[in-house]
């Protein structure tokens, strides 16, 4: 590929998660900018590195701030942010502006094939399939990459 | 007030009309039933005539009650509605029947069930009412009783409903928590085994915590599917197995193999959800590790549906068959024979000319031997 890799900013809190997490960038060809465990850390890394993507847990070092720290890295930066949590029937209907959620537990693979599947859709525009498994979209991202609203996950 | 004397001089006319001698007279004098009638050609209809009932029921003498409208029976609890109800249907001149508190001489009172209808000369014109009273209170009390009855118990039933929802609310959230912490430990576990498998170089421990991590993301797969559907006791195995042929897929990188999946829904208790993954897993695994070696391409078929009473699962591969197949792990077979033993099903493993075909026969209920 001729594109720079994907910026991403890890945003969680378990520091064990956080450093296979960066191995596994490394590994689907992404660039890890760096780890944030809390909100304030996380949305001065973003304002600080402009990464193309946030790895995003909903329970942070200071609680359950992951959905706000989607929102204003989304809203301030306008930085695509990836929920990955265990607790995604917890997250509001409009995603916080994130562009989707991983469910956890995942896989080293269904996080790979997410990475490349959003990697088609921020350089391209649209979308190359449905999400793949273990992934879903945002209403908002689902139309703007061009599908039609998905259900989420059964 | 009008005259009072009027009123006397209608009585007297009206008694005077219907003598000792006349029978109807005599029935309503002596009726146990309070009577009252009301002269209708006077302004304010004054009673004309009391029998002794009505002045036993209300306690005032015969000459405190000729001469005024009945409505000093009245006092201040006497429902206004009703009231107007029994106005509107005295100057519409049409009987009525109502229930009013009302008052005794003393002040206690009483619940008056009025019987009120219109009395007509030849010519259709009204002159009397009569009246009758009959004293409900006892069953008005009753009523008051059961209302009250019917209230608390209403009552009783929003509280106790009230508490239910609560300790559900709390049971949903203690289990959503409960839930939560699984996934996030299940996620560390194989954070943890993926860690490690990064920092050692010997094959056959790599191979070790692979194995275990494949296992670990079965479990995970599970877990995943169980809190997705929206029954949490049944687990539909023909979605797990999707999930999980598409993960090892993807993971093992081996595009020369294809797999294919005839996959019919079969449900079965959550509780055996996690044993029969891990044998899957397990079968799974053998298949593509150990069937085609040295980049042999080749195939690898997974049916799932239901044969007489049981539920069957095929897992078979053209591959190299078992005889020629690199030992596949000890411990893998082990875990196959211990979960099959604790779900009681039947294992069977044969030559697929070539490869090798394992069937798992899984009783539906647990009353196969």
């Amino acid at each position: 590929m001729n594109e720079q890799p994907l910026g991403v900013l890890i945003v969680e809190d378990e520091a064990l998660l956080a450093a296979e997490l960066g191995f596994l960038l490394e590994e689907a060809g992404c660039r890890p900018l760096g780890h944030a465990m809390r909100s304030d850390e996380a949305v001065a890394m973003a304002h600080k590195l402009s990464p193309d993507l946030a790895l995003v847990d909903v329970h942070l070092g200071d609680g359950p701030t992951g959905v706000d720290v989607a929102r204003r890295i989304h809203d301030d930066c306008g930085v695509v942010a990836l929920f990955m949590t265990a607790n995604v029937k917890r997250l509001p209907d409009d995603f916080a502006g994130a562009c989707g959620v991983i469910g956890k537990p995942y896989s080293g693979h269904g996080v790979k094939m997410a990475l490349a599947y959003l990697e088609v859709c921020m350089r391209e525009g649209v979308a190359p399939g449905p999400a793949p498994v273990g992934m879903t979209l945002s209403p908002a991202y689902a139309r703007l990459w061009g599908l039609s609203d998905q259900p989420r996950a059964v | 007030m009008t005259d009072n004397s009027q009123s006397l001089r209608a009585a007297e006319a009206l008694a005077s009309g219907h003598g000792s001698e006349d029978p109807f007279a005599a029935a309503i004098r002596a009726d146990r039933m309070a009577t009252i009638i009301t002269d209708a050609t006077q302004a304010d209809h004054p009673i004309v005539f009391a029998n002794d009932a009505f002045l036993r029921l209300t306690g005032y003498g015969r000459d405190e009650v000729i001469g005024r409208n009945c409505r000093f029976l009245q006092g201040v609890d006497t429902d206004p509605l009703e009231r107007a109800r029994l106005r509107a249907a005295i100057s519409a001149g049409q009987d009525i029947t109502c229930e009013l508190l009302n008052y005794r001489k003393d002040g206690s009172t009483f619940w008056n069930a009025l019987y009120l209808s219109p009395v007509h000369d030849s010519h259709g014109a009204i002159t009397h009412f009569i009246g009758s009273q009959l004293d409900i209170s006892d069953k008005k009390r009753l009523e008051l009783q059961w209302n009250e009855r019917q209230n608390s118990l209403e009552q009783l039933v929003a509280d106790r409903t009230r508490d239910l929802t609560q300790a559900l609310e709390q049971k949903t959230a203690l289990l959503h928590e409960v839930d939560h912490r699984v996934k996030n430990n299940l996620q560390l576990i194989s954070s943890l085994l993926l860690l490690q498998n990064r920092r050692v170089s010997d094959p056959a421990v790599k191979d070790a915590l692979r194995g275990m991590l494949e296992r670990v993301n079965a479990i995970a797969t599970v877990h995943r599917r169980l809190f997705q559907s929206e029954d949490v006791e049944r687990f539909d195995v023909s979605a797990f197995v999707r999930d999980l042929v598409s993960d090892m897929m993807g993971s093992s990188a081996r595009t020369d193999i294809l797999f294919r999946l005839d996959l019919e829904r079969v449900d079965v208790a959550a509780s055996k959800a996690a044993p029969l993954a891990l044998i899957v897993n397990e079968l799974l695994s053998n298949a593509l590790r150990h069937g085609f070696p040295h980049g042999q391409p080749g195939q690898i078929f997974v049916g799932i549906g239901r044969i007489n009473g049981d539920f069957r699962i095929e897992i078979a591969d053209d591959g190299v068959g078992m005889p020629n197949a690199a030992k596949s792990s000890g411990f893998g077979l082990t875990i196959i024979q211990l979960l099959c033993q604790q779900l009681k099903a039947r294992c069977e493993t044969s030559d697929a000319q070539p490869g090798t075909r394992v069937v798992i026969h899984l009783p539906i209920n647990d009353a196969h031997p």
